[in-house]
Formats: structure tokens, C-alpha cells, sequence
């Protein structure tokens, strides 16, 4: 899942894909590179200047009708919490509503099971759009995390979401610090044993930043092992920046685990 | 009658296993001990640590933080399995006292106060323990808001610099009035998670004049932290429950409303 992100103040490169056609030379970047879904978001995860509703649809809406145009068959999802926003981006093309903030607004799931769209049900431990933890204390985060996105998940089923279009997601530090965030990874096996598929957001995140050390720009090393951790606990759907080099580490990760025949086995065979 | 009074924030930062080195948190370490220092310096029959929490409640003197609820990595290093967790404003103030060398759990009390609870209840619950023994203690665990920068937990409010300045320039006068009219509406609004124990504070020194350190006022991470440590004037009286009006102060003597 390649992020597009719409916005100018996103915390990784801000402001890279705002001009739109900067953001649509992305996606064909990404295309070429093996990205399986196109995922446009216009509001950042932090707090900061308000994105009202209106704006938010300017900002992804439009761009979705022009990648749905430009790729008929790209899945393509949408990067918000609103149903206001959700309801336009499927009518523009969207397939899936990844829904980073955990079900705030319960009419999403009635809008993807309306449009015939997947969600995307995350845990945030009931953290409120656009926040930040504040001494957040979990007796058992893992055992938090499933029952958060477990009953997201079922309930998007009652209402009519294609349980097949359902993805459940620990989403990395909502709602979490650094040490809850190195526990659900360590604990992913126990998403991927729901039966859900399981899609992980790390790309850069703070928890790898904090774990080494390091700022925003240097944190590719750190999301590559994160990634390649996830995928061989179970994880489906990786939601990254750099396409390349993860499609690199989820084929390596599949080839290891035997689902994938190398590309050219001819060394010691000729 | 309370001897002494320490005041002091709870960041979980502030234990040292759940956060690498980082220089304004060692330096927040620094006030918290050595305003917590003066406190056991005063021999205390018993050390009420005063925080913040669901509800109002007083908790098992020997309990201790559980850091795994912060940091799963590191097992569970308090309570047991099953039973409710110790609120963690009580956790670091226990750690402070056992860093302190401060004996327990028999001079311990753990008192929670809720963070919705009103003004008028908190300076009663204050009262309440002051007269609880002859020699008490008090750590208060406190802090200001978290709103004090773009970057802070609670992102900026405009607000949030003043309100903290004034909490502070109230502890350091020892103006409990002010404390005791902190409005819970507002203290919440900038989440200011203090409230109710720096209210409980007042209301335990209301009567007495006292005097005030403040070793630490600032924000590095957009939280308010305060460490204040202080010492009411004058022989300790016998204890009873507070008068029901204040007292009119000597002449000469500055008031502590």
C-alpha cells in the first residue's frame, strides 16, 4: 500500500506530494514499483492547522477520480476517519477506507458497506482523531488491540461490509508509545491468528525512531526490519513510503517462508 | 498537622527503566529527589503521596508501579495479575520515596483523588489528612498542562503558559486561596491533570502560613512541570478538624489567603 499523502505538513517529507502533479508522478512511481494499492490521504495523523471536512474532500477527492482514471484496476484506498469523505472517495473510485482512528466515526462502516468498499479497522485505544498519547497505560496492549479491532471488525460485517474487504490493523503508535508499539509487533502472530487480514502501518514511524535513535530521514534500515518481522508473523498489507525496497523485503520474506519460488535458481543446477 | 510538603509531576519518564538518558528529564529528576530529600529530612510520621486517578480512594501503602502497563517489555514490577493497577501518579510518587530511602509501607498512606473531584471535596480530603497524625507528610504529585507547545501531548493552547504561571506563582507564595479556586472546568480544558492534588495541598495547609521553594518550573516537552517544596510556619497544633471559618491573621503576619 504506497502512501500518497495530500497534505503540505505530513510528518515524512512534507509537502512532497501536495502539488498534484508531483502527487500522480508518485503513483505511476509506485505502480512501477509493484504497489498493489494507491492510498490518498489528506489529513496528518498529528495535531495542527484545522482540515475541516470540505477541505478534506478537495484534497483527495479529485485526485482519486484522476488515479481511478489513470489505473482502472488499481485498488485504490482512502486515508480517512470521516464518512462525510469516505462516501465521495468511493463514488471517485476508492475500494477501501483505511480508517487509521479506530471507528471514531461509527457511520464508516455503513458507508463502505453502502459503496461496497473494505475498511480498515484499527486499534487507538479510544484515542480521539488528531491526538497524541498522553501516559497511555495498557494492562495487556495486546489483548487491547484485538478486542478493539475484532469488534470493529464484526460489526462492520453486521452492517453489510464483504467480511473478504475487512483488514485489521494494530496501527503503530495510536495511542501507543514506543514500547506498546515493539509489543504489538512482537505479538503480531496473534492479529494474523484471528483470521483477519492484517495490515500494518510503520513506515518511519516514532517507535523506530525512539528505538534507535534516530530522526525521520533515517529511519529506512529500522522500517525494512520492521516490515520484514511483520510479514513473516503475518502480516498482509504493508502501508510504506518506499515501495521498492519493501517489495524487495516482502519477496525475500515470502521466498524464505517457501510461498515464493526464486526469480532465477540457476547458480550449482547448470 | 503537615510538617512538610513536597510537590512534584509525574511523567513516566521519570523512571529510569522506561526512558533512555535524556538531560531534561535527569534534571527533573534532580528537583523531584532533592525537594523529595527535604521532605524525609523532616522525619514524618507518615508520607501521604497525594495523585491523580479515576477515583477517590486510598490504595495498599506497599503497592508499586506496575511499569509493564508503560512498557510490556519489562514484566510486571508491581501487583498482581488480575487485580486493578496502581494509579500511576501513586507509582512514581512511591518510586520517589523508596529512591528517597523513605521507609514503608507502615508510614505510607497512597491517597487518589479523581480527576473530576470538586474543589470543595479535595481541600476536605486535604483536611482530613492533615489531621490524620500528629506529623505528616505530603507528596503531592502534579502537574501542569499539557498544552504548552505545538509539539506537547496536548498541542498548544494559547492559554496554557498563564495558567501554569500562575499555579506556580501560587505555590511559591504559598496562596492556597488561589489554588483552592483553580476552576476544574479550565484545568481540564488545558488538561492540567493537577487540579485536584494541588487542591488537596490547599486544603491541608489552608490554616497555616507557610513558606515555598519552587526548585523546578518549565516545559521541555510541552507538560508543565512544577517541583515545589513547602514548610508551614509555626508549632504544629494538636490535630482536629478544620475550623469552620478562617481564622483572622495576626497583624504583622502575612496571610496565607
Amino acid at each position: 500500500m504506497a502512501i500518497v499523502n495530500r497534505t503540505p505538513d505530513s510528518f515524512f517529507q512534507p509537502g512532497v506530494t501536495w502539488d498534484e502533479r508531483a502527487a500522480m508522478e508518485r503513483v505511476h512511481a509506485a505502480v512501477a514499483q509493484r504497489a498493489d494499492i494507491i492510498d490518498v490521504g489528506g489529513v496528518p495523523a498529528h495535531p495542527g492547522g484545522v482540515v475541516d471536512v470540505a477541505e478534506e474532500i478537495r484534497r483527495v477527492v479529485p485526485f482519486i477520480a484522476a488515479v481511478r482514471g489513470a489505473y482502472p484496476d488499481m485498488v485504490i484506498s482512502v486515508d480517512t476517519w470521516r464518512h462525510e469523505v469516505a462516501i465521495e472517495a468511493c463514488a471517485a473510485g476508492a475500494d477501501l477506507i483505511n480508517d487509521s482512528w479506530g471507528g471514531w466515526d461509527s457511520r464508516l462502516a455503513e458507508v463502505a458497506a453502502g459503496s461496497g468498499a473494505g475498511l480498515v479497522c484499527a486499534h487507538t485505544g479510544g484515542q480521539a482523531p488528531r491526538t497524541r498519547p498522553f501516559r497511555v497505560a495498557y494492562q495487556d496492549v495486546t489483548a487491547d488491540v484485538l478486542d478493539q479491532v475484532i469488534s470493529l471488525a464484526e460489526r462492520a460485517v453486521a452492517v453489510g461490509v464483504d467480511p473478504s474487504r475487512v483488514l485489521i490493523d494494530p496501527a503503530h503508535d495510536f495511542g501507543k508509545n514506543t514500547w506498546h508499539s515493539l509489543e504489538v509487533t512482537r505479538r503480531l502472530a496473534d492479529l494474523a491468528a484471528t483470521g483477519w487480514p492484517v495490515l500494518v502501518s510503520v513506515s518511519r514511524k516514532d517507535f523506530i525512531g525512539e528505538t534507535l535513535g534516530l530522526g525521520v530521514d533515517d529511519r529506512q534500515a529500522g522500517t525494512l526490519a520492521t516490515a520484514a518481522i511483520c510479514a513473516w508473523l503475518g502480516s498482509r498489507v504493508f502501508r510504506v513510503h518506499d515501495v521498492a525496497q519493501t517489495r524487495q523485503v516482502l519477496d525475500m520474506v515470502s521466498a524464505i517462508r517457501g510461498d515464493l519460488a526464486p526469480s532465477h535458481a540457476l547458480r550449482g543446477m547448470v | 498537622m503537615v510538617i512538610a510538603a513536597a510537590v512534584c509531576p509525574w511523567p513516566p519518564a521519570l523512571a529510569a527503566e522506561l526512558t533512555g538518558p535524556d538531560a531534561a528529564i535527569e534534571q527533573l529528576r534532580d528537583a523531584c529527589a532533592q525537594a523529595v530529600e527535604r521532605l524525609v529530612r523532616n522525619r514524618p510520621e507518615l508520607v501521604a503521596v497525594i495523585g491523580p486517578a479515576q477515583v477517590t480512594r486510598t490504595w495498599p501503602a506497599d503497592s508499586r508501579l506496575d511499569m509493564s502497563v508503560f512498557a510490556p517489555a519489562l514484566g510486571r514490577t508491581g501487583g498482581r495479575a488480575g487485580d486493578p493497577a496502581l494509579p500511576p501518579s501513586l507509582g512514581i510518587g512511591a518510586l520517589l520515596l523508596d529512591q528517597a530511602g523513605y521507609p514503608g509501607p507502615g508510614c505510607r498512606v497512597l491517597q487518589a483523588v479523581a480527576e473530576d473531584e470538586p474543589p470543595a471535596a479535595c481541600a476536605e480530603l486535604g483536611a482530613e489528612i492533615a489531621g490524620s497524625s500528629r506529623r505528616v507528610g505530603l507528596l503531592v504529585m502534579a502537574d501542569g498542562s499539557a498544552r504548552r507547545s505545538p509539539r506537547a501531548p496536548g498541542h498548544l493552547d494559547p492559554r496554557a503558559a498563564a495558567f501554569d504561571a500562575e499555579t506556580e506563582r501560587a505555590l511559591r507564595q504559598a496562596d492556597f486561596g488561589t489554588l483552592l479556586d483553580m476552576s476544574p472546568g479550565m484545568a481540564s480544558e488545558l488538561m492540567a491533570t493537577g487540579r485536584p492534588a494541588w487542591q488537596v495541598l490547599a486544603g491541608a495547609l489552608r490554616q497555616a502560613t507557610a513558606t515555598a521553594d519552587v526548585l523546578y518550573s518549565d516545559a521541555p516537552f510541552g507538560v508543565g512541570y512544577l517541583v515545589a517544596y513547602l514548610e508551614p510556619a509555626g508549632e504544629p497544633t494538636a490535630a482536629h478538624p478544620p475550623p469552620p471559618a478562617q481564622p483572622a491573621p495576626a497583624p504583622g503576619r502575612g496571610a496565607s489567603r
